[in-house]
This record gives structure tokens, sequence and C-alpha cells, in this order.
């Protein structure tokens, strides 16, 4: 028996794949929820935020307050964020982005940028440079199935994107304000001309993205550490996502997520740790040069 | 009395760290290094305004080729003990080489997603240059880096650099006069304001693009030799996204595609955050603001009001 336990068909490199795979697919369910509201944002507003990964940062940081320091049980933290984000969502849309959307792209882009610079070092000038970690009850309990060990968190990371990413295609194909966005995303003007109200369904967009944003950094802050510096590459990744995914379209969006998570662990694994991080842009320029348009993409719109 | 003004700046200029020493002795060497700073950047600003306010490409690649160059050269100077200029000649080549081969790709993108392509990159080449330990030495950067060498010029002391890096502004200065008043400047501006057109004139606006990406690299390559010689020491936290912040905040403050803005750019803010004395943090907060209020408020920056007043007289 000992014989046949070469390489190939050795049971503790197939336990350790499947565990690289269930850490992809977390990864790739945070990236999926930050693309999918960067993706949101360009379909309605034509407008890439690169504050966006700061979004998460912030609302990491949000969870930390409630969790730890207010001492609030994981559900309630885990609502906290998302809630204070929206309210940051919505204050965002109503000063910085009214003030450059109607600007070249170029004002929009160092405007977000800017955005993003100021947010990151506010953070380090009030939480300090110093990880924080968040450890709950499920991101220690480890389910045991013939050997496959999992944690908790990392299944309700699963189960509850699968959730949100149901729950968004409902509510954008099917309410009132989903169309709105919708065909904002197609052609703002005629909107506005048919009497969509544009400027409720752009603050809705963004209160929309940013809590997706929060609900991703709630769900996977207990796996990793929240510094404040996170949110840049965070944003890269996202984006890299939405380019691959197909400009703009948030599903395509999920779907780049989803592979990229899953290519950074196999990758960060088996390939080399330091370069994980490159892998994302790796696979969005290996896209571009085969596909322009994107993995799923047609034209714009969501 | 144009001429005369200009004339009356450049001896200022020349004769400043004789001017220091009488005046403020103490204080001599550590004002040089404040000005040696600015000409550096400022040429690497001047640099960068080629891709960003001449072209019309909003490219967040620029450390990484800043980072290109001064590895080249500190590698070079280190551990084959080339000649300083053989080094400089090195980095430019180098970074241009890469600029060249990233560009075919990058420029397939549009817009936003060409941003974001050159803001990845310059985030994997930070992430090389902390990982690829072999050759970088990666967080324990390269030290050692010899002071320049002109023929039987050595350049060691302060004064002595200041002239050196004062000689590489003026002259990175010209070549972007030079690049951007004639012919090809009407090329480049073409592209950059109506890309259809400037294709359907039969000016390739890839072309053009690809030619002042690759030209500013090579220019922030040879920017980035200076600076290792300079500080004698490279480490990859020289290349990271914060440098990109402080040459937006340059070129838009001072006023893109405009030389007299953006020198105007980098004397303000290389020179004011250093006496004022701000916490790095605090000053990168100070910077984002500053940023985001200018590109709303003044997209045209110190430029335009500069305009504005000569235009009231």
């Amino acid at each position: 028996m000992g014989a046949i336990s070469g390489p190939p068909c050795d049971p503790d490199l197939i336990l350790d794949i499947f565990e690289q795979l269930l850490h992809g697919v977390t990864l790739g369910a945070m990236y999926a929820m930050v693309a999918a509201g960067l993706a949101l944002m360009l379909g309605v507003a034509r407008l890439i935020n690169f504050a966006h990964g700061e979004f998460f940062m912030l609302g990491a940081y949000a969870f930390w307050f409630g969790y730890s320091e207010l001492g609030l049980p994981y559900p309630l933290a885990a609502l906290l964020a998302p809630a204070v984000m929206v309210l940051f969502g919505i204050a965002y849309q109503r000063t910085v982005i009214r003030a450059i959307l109607p600007r070249s792209w170029h004002v929009q882009l160092i405007a977000t940028l800017a955005t993003s610079i100021v947010m990151t070092n506010l953070a380090i000038i009030v939480f300090g440079t110093q990880p924080k970690e968040v450890p709950t009850a499920l991101s220690s309990r480890v389910l045991d199935v013939g050997g496959f060990r999992m944690v908790w968190q990392r299944l309700l990371v699963l189960a509850a994107s699968l959730l949100i990413f149901w729950g968004l295609n409902r509510f954008v194909a099917r309410t009132r304000t989903g169309r709105a966005m919708r065909a904002m995303s197609q052609n703002r003007e005629a909107c506005a001309v048919v009497g969509v109200d544009v400027q409720r369904t752009a603050m809705i967009t963004f209160a929309l993205s940013a809590a997706l944003a929060a609900a991703a950094a709630a769900l996977v802050s207990p796996l990793f550490n929240i510094f404040p510096d996170m949110g840049t590459t965070l944003t890269l990744k996202a984006f890299a996502a939405v380019v691959a995914g197909g400009f703009g379209y948030v599903n395509g969006a999920i779907a780049a997520s989803f592979l990229i998570g899953l290519t950074e662990a196999l990758a960060g694994s088996y390939v080399s740790y330091a370069y994980k991080d490159a892998i994302a842009f790796l696979i969005m320029i290996a896209v571009l040069l085969w596909r322009p348009q994107g993995l799923f993409g047609r034209r714009i719109g969501i | 009395m144009r001429r005369a003004g200009w004339l009356a700046l450049g001896v200022f200029v020349v004769t400043v760290p004789w001017l220091l020493s009488a005046a403020v002795p103490r204080q001599q060497r550590y004002i040089l290094h404040v000005l040696i700073f600015t000409a550096i950047f400022a040429a690497l600003a001047l640099s960068y305004d080629l891709v960003v306010g001449h072209v019309g490409s909003l490219s967040l690649a620029h450390p990484a080729f800043f980072g290109i160059g001064a590895y080249t050269a500190a590698i070079l100077a280190t551990r084959a003990e080339w000649p300083f200029l053989a080094g400089v000649l090195g980095a430019v080549i180098a970074a241009a080489l890469v600029a060249a081969m990233v560009g075919v790709p990058l420029f397939r993108l549009a817009e936003h997603a060409f941003a974001v392509g050159t803001l990845g990159l310059a985030l994997v080449t930070s992430v090389v240059a902390n990982n690829w330990v072999e050759v970088t030495r990666g967080p324990l950067c390269v030290t050692g880096i010899p002071k320049p060498r002109l023929g039987p010029l050595a350049i060691t002391t302060l004064p002595a650099f200041y002239w050196l890096a004062l000689a590489a502004l003026v002259a990175v200065a010209l070549f972007y006069r030079g690049l951007t008043t004639f012919r090809l400047g009407r090329a480049f501006h073409a592209v950059r304001d109506n890309e259809p057109l400037a294709g359907a004139a039969g000016v390739d606006p890839l072309k053009y693009r690809l030619l002042a990406f690759t030209l500013a690299a090579a220019i922030a390559g040879g920017i980035g030799a200076l600076y290792a010689h300079y500080l004698s020491v490279m480490c990859p936290e020289e290349m990271t996204v914060s440098l990109t912040v402080n040459l937006l905040v340059i070129v838009f403050l001072g006023g893109v595609g405009s030389l007299r803005g953006v020198l105007l750019g980098a004397v303000l803010f290389t020179a004011l955050p250093e006496v004022l004395r701000l916490a790095p943090t605090w000053r990168l907060v100070i910077y984002g603001g500053l940023l985001l209020l200018v590109v709303i408020r003044s997209p045209g920056g110190l430029e335009s009001l500069l305009r504005r007043t000569a235009g009231a007289r």
C-alpha cells in the first residue's frame, strides 16, 4: 500500500488542494462583493470609484468597532457595518460625486483617488497601523467531514455571499429602482426625459455599492486582519475583475472575481506566495489581450 | 525685459550654494538637500506631464519607471561597477524598454482601464522590488551606491550635486519644451484633444501615445538613477503609490501641460512640506484633500491663475 502513495494521489495533497480551493472561494466572494459594487457604479454613473476599497476598509473598522469595542453580538455587528456605510455612501455621493459627475473622467479618477488617499491616511491616524484581529466564535470552529476540514466562518461567507448575489440580481431585475438602474446604465438622458429620478437612483446605487463592500468586510474580517491600507490592492483586484468580466456587467464581474480568488489561492500556495498579488493583473491583461471586451462582455450596461 | 528676468533667475539659482553659505551657513546643507529634492521631483514631474498633460493618458505607472531606472543604475554601479554616466544610460534604456513593452498591451485599454492597468503595473513592480531578493535585496535595499563621477570630476559635495541636479532639470525642461512645441507637440495635442479627428488626419494616436509614454519613462528612469546615486541607497519604498500622488499633486496644482506650472508646483510642494515639517500621514491627508479641491474647483491649477492675472493686467 505504501508504494502507491506517490505525489499524484497523496491524500495530504488532496486535502491541501481542497483547503486552498475553499480559501480561493472565500477570497473570490470577498472580491466579488466589492467588484459588484464597482460594476454597479460604473454601469449606472459611468464612474470608477477608486475609493471603493476604502469603503471596504471603513466597513471593516465599523464592524471591528461594533464587535470588539461595543461588544455587540456577531450578527448585529455584521449589520452595523453596512448600515454605517450606507450613510457614508450617500454622503459621498452627495458631496464628491455630485461635484465630479459632469466632469471629464480624468477629474473623476483623480478626485476618487484623492478621496481614497485621504481615507487611508485618516484611518492610519485614527486607528493606527497595527492590524486589528477580530476572531469570532465561527472563525475558530471547524467542521470536519471525513478529513476535509472547513472553518465555519468560510462556509458562512460562501452562503451569505451567494444569498447576497441572488438578492442583488432579483433587486436589479425585478424592482422599480432596479429597472431604473438598468435603464440609466443604457441611457442617462433618456431616463431623465421619461421621468426616472436620476439623482435618487444614483444615490441608491452608491448606498447599495457601499453596503455590499461593508457586508464583504463584516463577513471576512473574522478570517483576515484589518489594517488601514488594505483598500488599495482590493480596489485594484476588484477593478481587474470588473474589466475581465466585461466592463460594468455585474454578474461578469462576480464570476471573474471567483476566478481571480481561486487562481490567487492556488498560485499563492503552489507557485509563489510573494507574487500572489500580481495574479489578478496577469489575469486581467491576459483576458484583455485575448478578449478585449472581457470574458462575458457585451456593451456597457449592468 | 523677459530675457533679463530669466537671466537674473538663472544667476540666482546657480549661485544659491554660495548665497546660502554666506547668509545661513548652518542651514546650508539642509536647504541644499531640499533644493536637490525639488529639482529631482520637478524633472520627474515634467516627464510625467508629457504623458498626462500632453497626450492625455492618465498613467499611474510612473513610479515603476522611476524605480526601474533607480534599481538598474544602483545594481550596475554596485555589482558591475559601471561608471556613473553608463549606469544612467543603462537606466534610461531599461525604463524605456519596459515602457515600450508594456505600453503595447496597456494602450489597448481605454481611459479608466488604462489608468487601472498602469496602477497595476506600478503595484507589480513594487512587489517585484520587494521580493526579487537576489537582485534587489528586497526590503534590505541596495546600499553603497557610489557618488557620481563625470570623467575627472567627482560629485561628492552637496553644492556639486545641486548643480548636477540643476543641470539635469534644465536638460529635461529643454527636452520637454522641444518635444511639446514643434510638430511633434502639435501631434501630441491633436491626439489629446480629439483622438478620432487626429486619426482621420493621419496622426496615429497609438503611435504618439506610445512615443510620449516611452520617452517619459526614459526620463523617469534617468532621474531615478540620479536619485539612487544621490541617496546612495535604493529601497522598494521609494516607488510606492504615494509617489504617484505627489506627482499628481505637483502636475495638477501647478497646471497640466504647462512647463511653468509644473515647475512652480514642484517648488511649492517639495519645499513647502519640508518647511512645515509635516508628518507623512498628515501630509498625504492634506495633499489628498488639496488635490480633490483643485481638480473640482480649478482644474487648470496655478497656471490658469497666473494666466488670469496676466490677462487682467
